[in-house]
């Protein structure tokens, strides 16, 4: 399904419900009655274009998102992805903490795995965070100042200079280990979690519940990182040819 | 399921991905991990650093020249081609294919044909069945306590490329790529023990 501006947020959260987070990081809540995206758009003060393309993007893997990439300036980009990083480290990441201590509680046999599982995930968690860090502190900085300089004319020399030193093509995509660290989690969980004892039914249930979750959390890491790649780091080069071009 | 296959598909048409893409997705084990339409500059380097087991790869798609980026590819020992081919492809091209998938064939032969190229016996699934060995669980022991693979190849008096191969089959067997993730492994089945962890 392509998105688009005339369609009701209703029937597209039916089609997709995995797109509530997203909608909420622009601080649209459930309730939305029939508008359709535009309206909603307009009272909220949201960028349409924008709205639409991390929608899309979101959504549906082959989308590539081009037309609107022009439309929005990146520091709308920019309040989105911090956004999404609030949710990941203060609501994903403790819930799933608290999943495990859960698990562990309910478990009469795996108690020990499970604190393996529980440091293990603390792990992923820091590195998780220092990722996320380096991006807040170098990666976010530079594209608005990029977008700063822009706004003004004429040549920026202290902006040239930088770009010498930094430019988002060093921004290197290193989310593979953390990525390999959630797919290891879910194969423990699936293929070595209790192989040989008997657990209850709440176990079980639990289980279900983390790995559920730790399917989500992948999912919406997936989709994050092809927003930077697809729609972050082009818009930035776009920026810096621009900037190389006046000068 | 023991190692995933992972599998790069080079294919401009967008019907025909999506079509490979639903005949994959019923085959357990493997995995799509990425897409191209075949008009992507460096596309040979791009495909190496993903470090797939599969390319399928639609020869009409290629931007560049056909012969030299298949050779290339052929010369890559770990990755297996299919192509993905017309009917009525030229022998010249059709040729340079061991394994093929004609596009217009149906879809319980294009099954047939995928799974016989990477099922249980096909030549991507070389190494990764079965539990492993004793040889593999000497290396993962030294692997978790934290040594590089020159250090473990060095106390095993054996090579480092040989302790790669051994990483390699534990990781496919396993189904765990990090050394963390292995070190909980380790851990959960007692193959060493928390006191011998630095």
């Amino acid at each position: 399904m392509l998105i688009v501006g005339e369609m009701k947020l209703s029937d597209i959260i039916h089609h997709d419900y995995t797109l509530v987070p997203v909608i909420n990081r622009f601080d649209i809540q459930l309730g939305f009655g029939d508008n359709i995206i535009e309206e909603i758009c307009k009272t909220k003060n949201i960028n349409l274009g924008f709205f639409l393309t991390i929608l899309n993007t979101f959504h549906d893997s082959q989308y590539f998102p081009k037309e609107y990439l022009k439309s929005f300036p990146a520091t709308v980009l920019i309040r989105y992805l911090r956004k999404a990083h609030i949710s990941y480290v203060d609501e994903k990441i403790p819930e799933i903490k608290g999943m495990i201590l859960r698990l562990r509680k309910l478990s009469s046999g795996n108690k020990k795995t499970l604190d393996l599982i529980s440091d293990f995930f603390e792990g992923y968690s820091s590195e998780f965070g220092t990722h996320i860090e380096r991006e807040e502190k170098i990666v976010y900085p530079y594209v608005l100042k990029l977008e700063n300089s822009l706004s003004n004319p004429g040549i920026d020399k202290p902006m040239l200079e930088e770009m010498e030193k930094y430019s988002i093509s060093n921004y290197e995509q290193d989310h593979e280990d953390i990525e390999e660290k959630l797919f290891d989690l879910k194969n423990l969980l699936i293929k070595y979690l209790h192989a040989e004892t008997d657990e209850s039914r709440l176990f079980e249930e639990a289980s279900y519940l983390l790995l559920r979750e730790l399917f989500v959390l992948e999912k919406e890491l997936r989709e994050h990182s092809r927003i930077e790649d697809l729609i972050l780091v082009p818009k930035v080069e776009e920026m810096e040819k621009l900037i190389k071009a006046r000068s | 399921m023991a190692g995933v296959t992972n599998i790069i598909l080079i294919e401009s048409s967008f019907l025909l991905r999506s079509g490979i893409e639903s005949l994959v997705q019923e085959i357990p084990g493997m995995l799509i991990i990425d897409v191209f339409d075949g008009s992507e500059k460096n596309l040979f380097e791009k495909i190496k650093k993903k470090k797939p087991d599969l390319v399928i790869i639609n020869p009409d798609s290629l931007v560049s020249s056909f012969i030299g980026f298949i050779s290339k590819l052929q010369d890559e020992p770990e990755i297996e081609i299919i192509g993905l081919l017309k009917i009525d492809c030229p022998e010249n091209i059709s040729s340079r294919f061991k394994h093929k998938l004609i596009v217009s064939e149906n879809k319980h032969v294009l099954l047939d044909s995928l799974r016989k190229i990477c099922g249980s016996d096909g030549p991507c699934k070389k190494n990764d069945q079965g539990p492993i060995s004793k040889r593999e669980i000497i290396v993962l022991k030294e692997v978790v306590k934290g040594l590089t693979n020159q250090e473990v190849a060095d106390k095993l008096f054996i090579s480092i490329h040989t302790v790669m191969t051994h990483r390699k089959n534990i990781t496919k067997k396993l189904g765990i790529k990090t050394v963390s993730g292995l070190m909980v492994y380790s851990l959960m089945n007692n193959i060493v023990d928390i006191k011998e962890m630095g």
